[in-house]
């Protein structure tokens, strides 16, 4: 009979189809790390949420891009480059200087049976834009395996065998003048100038292998400030290989006699490789009987309820929560509890109303679940027993439970029983660190890794002290770069690579940090010490942050003074003393958009504002960009006039499926310039607090019965 | 090896990355199966249960064994909890499979969980030999959100055949059920034994858990 088994699976097949089919394949990515054949663009879009890695090399010319497919329509890029340019006169070349710029494009027309898709680009769109360019493209395919591309493309992008422009007035393009600011965005220089065709074809010979064919219209000339890379020959050549979904390789003959190489990496935020995670399955619920629910409520004695905390204790610790404390008032549980283990608080939230059903006493009715951080209680989820009861394995029982529960602020600490007389506790770990700062002054930056040795030590469950010592493993010459393109600004990021660079160990930080709950809706910090590598002294923060509201406002303000250069206790060097803080203001759109604006003053005292904007991802994947300005002049500023940067966060249970709050996460900037430079104290009250909150909440609710 | 490739080298390639404590794995499912079996907590990690033959003939109602066949894994599971109709099962291994009559309505721990599910009509269809049912099934998706199917199904027995276990054969009725959707589709098999309970049935979760073969003993 075993046969009979085998022979009726195989003709079983669960299949979907429909809104959740299989990603699109992948478009093919340039050497400039957008979708593209060797270095020209290409039309074709990736699926929304792709998010890739390119590292790129021929010679005169290393590139790094990451690139983000932000909507289906709007592509972002972010590109260090290592590049040969020729010099201010065209006759000399300075070797591996690094240039930071942004792609854009836009997807103007979806590929159809007759049309193809159509879009155009911004390439390196600020000044001074080395490799600025600006196209429109089409692409069509043909077949499974086919793509032609056809372009028109000004600047870099324009010059073999240009002609007029055909769409602007605007017929000549204006050079860059060294002296002017940089990182603006080059206005005067879109879609200027003469235009040049461009084009190719790729065939996809299998899954794995592809041939390119590039007709270029970039032809790198020896003109003052360009890449002092060979173009002569338009006519590139290359092959591609995807061992898998994740990664490109192609291998190129570019412009006839150059050797090209280049990797991209992708994964996209909409395809979790760990699907629905693989934590073990929670405790069930139990389900009160008809007669336990009619009996009357029984008094719980002192020492009934110190046998039920110590049981509830050792059930949260089998689940690696944590329980701080406990009141059962009436027919109703006041938990409070720490969550190391989950990303979403309520997975953490589900897993414990399951463990109340087992442990408390059926006249309960009321879950009362309070989430606590740095020994501060950030919200309070009001569950109804019978609905956990009522909804297990039901479906749609999430949005059945989330819609009879409440979202508050946290009740006071009368009443709550502790579960251990707080002891003081240490922890310390090793960890690597990676550091990397490009300086102002053109072409330089600074490099730095090493491992860190961090302790924490807590005094009382709302404050503690923590510490970490950092070595470098990359520095002991004692003289890293040193310039300074705004001397009439203190150098309070400038001389960052002068910080720790004999080559032993320094103190990174050591501080005193101490949370509370001032009143309704009220969080506060305050922190003593050496708050950062380059600045110490006391940063205190208030936020006000009411648990239902997707708006935060919060106010912090610092009082420090700049470190000596050797990263221990003093602070002689420079004698440099600055009262500096923001108003911020935070708020979560709620489709995945969230704000953030800073308005304040900067550590050099300038006075400014900073922008962050961020899409983030319900499983945790966020990508933000944001860009500061302050009243220093473009002039004092020097160079990179803005602080730009983006960052990334991937949280590890995107990858492995296991329960965990650890990220990669990883910060590129434009510039670390002395204006609009904040400091970098650890531990700040939103990111802290929101994670409890009604919306960050509902964006993993999902989870509440996983 | 996909998961393990992109986490490699998406992370290799970004610029000044910095790696935050990684979490240690620890025995959770052992733990909290003790709390609610009042079983042993000091078992090592997560593991399948392997049970004896004789232990399984010798002790009807009391294991249900899964293959959970994409993944070639299997494991004897024991009940750990009772809501209304439904029962909880959970194995050594984390996984947990709950069922309703023998009809398979939420499962833990599995590459793409069936977080619930409403087959009510489905398990009347196969107690009355056979009919129509529409099932609603929620799956957790890739941005921590619900995604409901709403199937429908046709129910029919298509035979008698014998069961196989331990050597002996169990006469049972089969029944297939073919349930579509706009998204999915799917066929369940079950075979009833003489006193009317669903001995053995292959059972879809979802479409990247597959399906899952269950022996009740």
């Amino acid at each position: 009979m075993r046969f009979a088994i085998l022979s009726s699976v195989s003709v079983l097949a669960l299949s979907v189809t429909g809104q959740a089919a299989a990603q699109d394949a992948l478009p093919t990515y340039s050497l400039y790390g957008t979708p593209g054949l060797l270095e020209m663009p290409t039309a074709q879009t990736p699926d929304e949420g792709t998010l890739s890695a390119t590292l790129s090399y021929r010679e005169g010319l290393f590139q790094t891009v990451l690139s983000f497919q932000l909507t289906d329509r709007i592509s972002g890029s972010f590109r260090y480059a290592l590049v040969d340019l020729y010099d201010g006169t065209a006759t000399d070349i300075d070797e591996r200087e690094l240039e930071r710029g942004f792609d854009l494009q836009i997807r103007l027309i979806e590929e159809t049976d007759v049309l193809p898709e159509l879009a155009f680009g911004l390439r390196d769109f600020l000044t001074p834009g080395r490799f600025q360019a600006e196209y429109l493209v089409a692409t069509k395919t043909f077949g499974d395996s086919l793509t032609a591309t056809a372009g028109l493309g000004w600047g870099a992008l324009g010059q073999r065998d240009g002609f007029d422009n055909p769409f602007s007035g605007r017929s000549t393009r204006p050079v860059f003048d060294e002296s002017d600011p940089e990182g603006q965005l080059a206005t005067d220089q879109w879609f200027a100038g003469d235009a040049a065709f461009f084009g190719g074809l790729e065939y996809q010979i299998n899954e794995k292998w592809g041939v390119l064919a590039e007709y270029s219209s970039l032809s790198y000339p020896e003109a003052p400030n360009s890449p002092a890379v060979d173009g002569e020959n338009p006519y590139s050549f290359g092959v591609t290989y995807r061992p898998n979904e994740a990664i490109q390789l192609t291998a190129a003959a570019l412009n006839g006699n150059n050797f090209a190489i280049s990797g991209s990496f992708f994964l996209n935020a909409n395809d979790r490789p760990s699907m629905s995670g693989s934590e073990p399955a929670p405790v069930p619920v139990r389900v009160r009987s008809r007669a336990e629910r009619a009996a009357p409520a029984a008094d719980i004695s002192a020492t009934q309820q110190a046998a039920i905390q110590s049981a509830l204790a050792q059930a949260f610790r089998a689940e690696d929560l944590g329980l701080v404390a406990l009141e059962l008032d009436g027919s109703t549980a006041r938990v409070r509890f720490t969550n190391g283990e989950f990303r979403s608080n309520a997975q953490a939230m589900g897993r414990i109303a399951r463990i109340l059903t087992q442990a408390l006493p059926p006249q309960i009715d009321t879950f009362v679940l309070e989430p606590v951080s740095r020994g501060i209680a950030l919200s309070a989820i009001r569950l109804q027993r019978s609905d956990i009861e009522a909804l297990e394995n039901r479906a749609g029982a999430a949005e059945t439970l989330f819609d009879r529960t409440a979202f508050v602020d946290a009740g006071p600490d009368a009443g709550l029983t502790d579960t251990n007389a707080f002891t003081p506790s240490f922890n310390w770990n090793f960890s690597p660190y990676f550091r990397l700062d490009p300086f102002v002054t053109t072409g330089t930056f600074s490099f730095d890794a090493g491992v860190s040795l961090n302790a924490s030590y807590r005094l009382t469950p709302r404050t503690g002290i923590s510490a970490s010592i950092g070595q470098s493993l990359t520095r002991n010459d004692g003289s890293d770069p040193d310039s300074d393109s705004t001397p009439d600004l203190q150098n309070v990021r400038t001389d960052s690579g002068d910080y720790g660079d004999d080559g032993i160990p320094v103190l990174q930080s050591l501080a005193l940090t101490h949370y509370d709950r001032p009143g309704t809706d009220l969080y506060s910090r305050v922190s003593v010490g050496y708050l950062e590598r380059m600045f110490g002294g006391v940063s205190t923060e208030l936020l006000w942050k009411p648990v239902d509201s997707p708006l935060g406002l919060g106010a912090e303000l610092n009082y420090v003074a700049q470190r000596d250069t050797d990263m221990w206790f003093g602070f002689g060097e420079y004698d440099y003393q600055v009262a500096t803080g923001h108003l911020s203001a935070y708020y979560d759109f709620g489709n995945g958009y969230h704000t953030q604006v800073d308005v304040g003053r900067y550590l050099a005292g300038d006075w400014g504002a900073t922008l962050e904007v961020a899409r983030e991802y319900d499983n945790g994947i966020r990508i933000a960009a944001s860009v500061s300005q302050t009243e220093v002049s473009y002039e004092d500023f020097g160079n990179g006039s803005y602080n730009k940067g983006i960052s990334i966060t991937l949280p590890q249970d995107f990858f492995t499926g296991r329960a965990s709050q650890g990220t990669y996460a990883a910060r590129l900037s434009t510039r670390s310039s002395d204006g609009g430079a904040r400091l970098s104290v650890g531990g700040r009250l939103y990111d802290i607090v929101r994670g409890a909150h009604q919306a960050d909440l509902s964006d993993t609710w999902g989870r509440f019965w996983r | 090896m996909k998961s393990v490739w992109k986490k490699v080298f998406l992370t290799a390639a970004i610029v000044g990355l910095a790696a935050c404590e990684e979490q240690q794995e620890t025995d959770l499912l052992n733990q909290a199966a003790g709390l609610v079996l009042r079983t042993d907590t000091s078992a090592p990690t997560r593991r399948q249960n392997v049970v004896p033959q004789e232990e399984l003939a010798a002790n009807p109602g009391k294991y249900i064994r899964i293959n959970i066949r994409d993944i070639s894994a299997t494991d004897t599971l024991v009940a750990a909890g009772t809501n209304g109709e439904r029962t909880t099962w959970i194995g050594g291994s984390g996984t947990s499979v709950t069922f309703e009559n023998g009809v398979i309505v939420a499962t833990r721990g599995l590459p793409r969980d069936l977080m619930g599910a409403d087959a009510s009509q489905t398990v009347r269809a196969i107690q009355s030999g056979g009919g129509t049912s529409v099932r609603v099934h929620d799956f957790l998706d890739d941005q921590d959100q619900i995604t409901q199917f709403t199937l429908e199904c046709t129910i029919e027995v298509t035979g008698a055949e014998m069961v196989n276990r331990f050597g002996t054969g169990i006469p049972a009725a089969r029944f297939e059920e073919t349930c579509r959707s706009d998204g999915l589709t799917l066929t369940n098999v079950y075979w009833m034994d003489a006193s009317r309970a669903i001995i053995r049935s292959l059972q879809a979760v979802s479409p990247d858990a597959g399906y899952l073969q269950i022996d009740a003993f």
